[in-house]
């Protein structure tokens, strides 16, 4: 029976093909002149140079951190290119048409169709390709409600006073090793403000791709909410199947001023490696948003893929009666290694966190959950809630916990649970008895053990999450 | 590195004795040691700053301590001052050995020699610094199938200025039985490294009282490390107060099936004091059970800090194991860090742990006084409250009867500041 | 006994009660009736000192104690008894460790000499027998655990062996059935007495065919708006609030 469990775990990855499509990409190798050429290939104003500057310096003196629970060969940062974008994309594009049909081809194959007429309505896209945005949706529609939905090389240019009032300021350049990197040699990402009072009509989404070889990926979104505005943000991720291993060093801000409310929903499938651990994606993520007066933010996040994971989606709950939440499936299967987790500060009065993580371990893979709750002694009458559950499938797997809670403040209260489990034989054996199939039965069992965190994702992303994890289990049980 | 460091390196290497063939191998260790910082995990939250540069006096001193054992309770008293026996007792029950460390019979040290360092792990800083320095301490053997009924009470207490570095090393044999009390205590400037290796035999139990009362300028880092064989049984409680610098890494390493751990663990901090209790359980092995509770209260301006770790090995199926850690801040300036781990490599096993932070409940101290218990009355019934429990489970009725009026004491004085 | 003049309170900044007055003689008994949010329970509240609960102006006398001046541990020495509509749960502390804590306190505080234990236990077991609560219930942690009849039964076995001179009864009949209701009336009722009056809160007129009252007040927004005998809670109890001017319906529901 328990092979029957394992054997239900290994799938194909089935994002895992490669585009041909031709690309100008620089060559391996990083120093000042390649942050000098990304910026001058996006052109950008001396003070956006000087900023990158900086963080190269700030990183070249830093070390890479080693606390977490991973184990990987040691990164060549100059073994690895920087920047990489399609030839087609030399000429900007000035409508869908003229977008190098390979590249539409490769979002349809993902599921992401960017023709707005096929598009799932009310969800506007930006889909960023190795280092570049390729091409975001509604945009006309989103600026009729004055949401600002576009690439941050844009911004930098359209936006430069709300890009230079909130880069970096949630995650600052030294914050660490990884943040600092992509500081330096970020190449795009997503850029949204969201005016005072306003909901965001529809849903925003950037799809994430790295198709060349050698490259890594290094993005960066930032998302402003203003008084009183909402939003919700959708992530997807992928990257075809290789045998080296890729690196992807993105970094996230968010900013919710006073009111205001943003829900941040990511489903990461970057390419895990094969069984033996071989190829895969080195996903090193900084994570972070502020809330001010009354704001909320919430996280979710689902993470079945990645060699290695690396994330911390962290609230900084500075404005009194703020609210941060954080709900987190993290699978991991084969050779995958995951230290996942968030980190709660609270800093204003009656801030509330919930913190609900989900971890599920299967093959010879190691899941770590690290939180942090600090209560600062400004905190009064603050709580926080954590929940942490690990479902072991096999025992050739880890599943780890590291809660840190460091209160400084009596009248806040912290509440901190862990739990584990397997997928007992009895389950399966009760599922089977019923008429299941031994990969319908992982699959309901699994996807029973993760309902808390898919209630919290958007419909299009459940559906999607549900189907991913059926997917990572299937042939699991044989 | 520190001077202190330094210092005891120094010292180390002039230490020659029946040790001296394990002794060696820690040293090579600490030499590669550093000096911890805010940055080394295990000591993240705990300053060694004031030990950095301290030298103290050993054993140098004999001066009278006013000492009295616990009344109504008929024990094997071991008393160090300064860290020198004061009289090895007489007429042991058969069946139980005790040996002085500075004057072993050769037939003990062969399997003294071979259990040091087994218990213990390497990776405690100041457990090498004792490795290296131990210079007095007891070998205590309990016989297969004996039940030593007197317990043994070990007690140190420390002059101004002096430091004592003690190593104490129990084995309890098959089927047998023995309790164990290690009480520190004092308040004036001295270090106190004192260190225990214990191992439970087959079937056998073992009793475990560790109270740490050394506040103010007391200075201790210690460490209890037990090692269960199959079927062996452990039931430890721990209580501890703080001081500049009061550290206690507990360890229990489970190495044969069915080995059962209960521990009890209470802090109770008065003002300013810091207090770090750094626990590891070892599942190495299948079908082991560990019951761990810990709860603390933290009084003004004081620092609790609680590490607790359960480390499931690869083949350790059927694994229980619950960790339990409650903690009551009674001042807006007082501060817990907590961190339970659960670090899991196979997957037959129950596990789980909490954590909470709180502070005293203020409708039941209305409750209470609307009642007209006094305000200071009420605080005191609420601290024992939440620890009651832990005291109530220590099976050493005697024990607990001596320990209460200490608690109360203490949280009088833990909320006279309030 | 007990007299209040205009007696105004507010908690976090909300005024709660707007100037209420109040008499009660010796051996009488009062009930409170009115509508969620009168104030009923925050009377009791003030009177008994709890924190939080601030008073901008009045007075109360307890004899010749101002209840006002006193801490809340002095006012219950003074007499005052308050049964709670929600006891809280004290884990870890023993209903016998607290009461006796309590009662000693009394004693104390009258000069006399204390009970020994074994003294005090047979009075707690007589208590507790009184009101129909098994005697393990004096070894388990104040009301932990305990259902709603058995926290009220407790709270009456508490007024017995403190033996107060005012008891406010907040809601004594909220949550039980109509047996365990006889009982806690029963327990008042053995304590009725010349020297000792009572406060009987409540939201039903249930509670006072058990307990007869001298007299009903209605306290409504803070204030008493109507007061009269037994038979004031009869009618209240065919007409409902809704007859008070200014009586917010929504308010009440909420």
């Amino acid at each position: 029976m328990s092979d029957q469990i394992e054997d239900a775990i290994n799938r194909e990855y089935e994002a895992g093909f490669v585009s041909n499509i031709e690309s100008e990409t620089f060559a391996p190798g990083l120093d000042e002149d390649v942050v000098r050429r990304i910026s001058a290939i996006k052109g950008e104003p001396e003070w956006m140079l000087q900023w990158r500057l900086k963080a190269f310096r700030v990183w070249q003196k830093m070390e890479e951190p080693d606390w977490a629970h991973l184990n990987y060969p040691k990164i060549d940062y100059q073994s690895i290119s920087y920047y990489s974008a399609p030839k087609s994309m030399a000429d900007k594009p000035k409508s869908l048409d003229e977008v190098d049909p390979e590249l539409l081809a490769t979002y349809e194959k993902l599921g992401i169709p960017l023709h707005e007429q096929e598009m799932l309505a009310g969800v506007a896209v930006d889909a960023v390709f190795d280092s570049v945005s390729v091409v975001t949706t509604f945009r006309e529609k989103l600026e009729e409600a004055g949401v600002i939905f576009c690439p941050i090389s844009e911004a930098v240019h359209k936006y430069p006073d709300l890009v230079k009032q909130y880069l970096g300021k949630v995650v600052p350049q030294h914050d660490n090793y990884f943040a600092a990197l992509n500081c330096a040699v970020f190449t795009d990402g997503s850029f949204v403000y969201i005016p005072k009072g306003t909901r965001c009509p529809m849903e925003l989404s950037t799809y994430f791709r790295i198709n060349e070889q050698n490259t890594g990926q290094f993005e960066r979104t930032l998302i402003v909410a203003d008084e009183g505005s909402h939003v919700s943000y959708l992530e997807g991720c992928t990257a075809p199947q290789r045998d080296e291993n890729q690196l992807h060093a993105a970094v996230v801000e968010l900013v919710a001023l006073d009111d205001a409310e943003i829900k941040y929903s990511t489903v990461q499938n970057w390419y895990p490696g094969d069984e033996n651990g071989k190829g895969g994606i080195y996903n090193f993520v900084t994570k972070r948003g502020i809330c001010h007066t009354n704001a909320k933010i919430s996280w979710t996040q689902v993470e079945t893929g990645s060699a290695i994971t690396w994330k911390y989606p962290s609230c900084i709950l500075k404005g009194d009666n703020s609210v941060g939440e954080f709900y987190s499936v993290a699978l991991t299967r084969g050779a995958q290694q995951a230290d996942t987790g968030t980190k709660m500060i609270h800093l204003g009065k009656n801030t509330k966190s919930t913190i609900i993580s989900k971890g599920i371990s299967a093959g010879r893979s190691n899941n770590s959950y690290r939180g942090l709750v600090q209560m600062h002694s400004t905190a009064g009458k603050a709580r926080n809630f954590t929940q942490c559950d690990s479902l072991l499938i096999g025992d050739k797997c880890g599943a780890h916990t590291f809660p840190y809670v460091e209160s400084s403040n009596a009248s806040a209260i912290v509440e901190h649970e862990a739990t584990t489990s397997k997928v007992s034989d009895d389950q399966m054996f009760l599922c089977q008895q019923r008429g299941l199939d031994p990969e319908k039965a992982v699959s309901m069992i699994v996807n029973g053990f993760c309902k808390e965190v898919f209630k919290e994702l958007p419909m299009e992303f459940a559906v999607e999450a549900g189907k991913l994890l059926e997917i990572s289990l299937e042939g699991s049980v044989g | 590195m520190s001077a202190y460091l330094a210092n005891a390196i120094e010292q180390g290497q002039l230490v020659n004795d029946w040790l001296t063939p394990k002794r060696l191998g820690s040293m090579a260790l600490l030499q590669q040691t550093s000096w911890p910082t805010r940055k080394t995990e295990s000591w993240k939250y705990t300053s060694v700053r004031s030990l950095e540069k301290k030298t103290f006096e050993r054993g140098t001193t004999n001066d009278e301590h006013a000492f009295s054992s616990i009344a109504g309770l008929d024990a094997i008293e071991l008393v160090f001052v300064n860290g020198v026996l004061q009289q090895l007792p007489e007429g042991l029950p058969a069946g139980l050995s005790i040996a002085s460390l500075e004057n072993v019979p050769e037939s003990t040290q062969v399997w003294a020699r071979e259990q040091f360092n087994v218990a213990k792990p390497s990776q405690h800083l100041f457990g090498l610094v004792n490795d290296v320095l131990a210079d007095n301490g007891v070998i205590v053997d309990v016989a297969e199938g004996v039940t030593i009924d007197t317990p043994i009470h070990l007690v140190n207490l420390v002059s101004e200025n002096n430091e004592t570095q003690q190593r104490v090393i129990v084995r309890v044999g098959q089927n047998a039985k023995v309790t164990m009390i290690e009480h520190n205590t004092g308040s004036v400037e001295s270090l106190v490294n004192h260190v225990a290796e214990y191992f439970v035999e087959e079937s056998a139990e073992l009793e475990l009282y560790r109270f740490s009362f050394r506040t103010e300028k007391a200075l201790t880092v210690s460490g209890a490390h037990v090692q269960l064989a199959k079927k062996a049984k452990l039931n430890a409680t721990i209580v501890g107060f703080g001081s500049e610098l009061s550290r206690m890494d507990l360890d229990v390493l489970h190495r044969g099936e069915n080995a059962f751990a209960k521990i009890n663990a209470i802090y109770l901090l008065a003002k300013g004091e810091h207090f770090d209790l750094h626990s590891t359980i070892e599942h190495e092995i299948g079908h082991c059970v560990t019951d761990e509770t810990v709860r603390g209260i933290v009084g003004e301006k004081a620092t609790a800090v609680f590490n607790g770790r359960i480390h499931i090995h690869r083949d350790a199926q059927k694994t229980l194991a619950e960790l339990n850690n409650k903690n009551l801040l009674l001042t807006d300036d007082a501060k817990i860090n907590t961190k339970p781990e659960l670090e899991i490599y196979a997957d037959d096993v129950r596990c789980a742990h909490g954590a909470t932070v709180a502070e005293l409940d203020k409708s039941a101290l209305y409750y209470m006084t609307s009642r007209g218990v006094s305000r200071d009355t009420a605080l005191v019934m609420l601290n024992f409250g939440f620890i009651n429990a832990l005291v109530d489970e220590m099976p050493n009725a005697v024990l607990a009867e001596w320990l209460r009026p200490i608690l109360k004491e203490r949280f009088v004085k833990m909320n006279a500041e309030l | 006994m007990l007299e209040i003049k205009n007696l105004q309170a507010s908690v976090e900044d909300k005024e709660i009660l707007k100037g209420l007055n109040l008499e009660i003689k010796p051996g009488e008994v009062h009930a409170i009736m009115g509508p969620n949010g009168a104030g009923k329970s925050t009377l009791g509240y003030v009177l008994s000192g709890r924190e939080g609960y601030e008073v901008t102006d009045g007075s109360a006398t307890l004899g010749n104690d101002d209840l006002l001046d006193m801490e809340a541990e002095e006012r219950a020495r003074a007499g005052l008894f308050l049964a709670f509509q929600y006891p809280v749960e004290i884990p870890g502390v023993s209903n016998l460790e607290f009461m006796k804590a309590a009662v000693d306190a009394h004693m104390e505080a009258r000069g006399e000499e204390l009970m020994s234990s074994a003294e005090f236990l047979k009075a707690a077991k007589l208590a507790c027998k009184q009101v129909n609560l098994p005697l393990e219930f004096l070894k388990r942690g104040v009301n932990e655990g305990f259902s709603g009849g058995e926290k009220k039964r407790n709270e009456i076995m508490q007024m017995l062996l403190l033996k107060p001179s005012l008891c406010i009864l907040d809601e004594s009949d909220s949550g039980l059935d109509i047996d365990a209701l006889k009982v806690v009336a029963e327990g008042v009722n053995s304590q009725r007495d010349p020297k000792r009056s009572f406060i009987v809160v409540t939201h039903y007129q249930r509670l006072l065919d058990y307990i007869k009252p001298d007299y009903v007040h209605v306290l409504s927004d803070g204030k008493i708006v109507k007061s009269g005998d037994a038979s004031l809670a009869k009618e209240l109890e065919a007409e409902g609030y809704a007859w008070l001017e200014g009586y917010d319906v929504e308010e009440a529901d909420a």
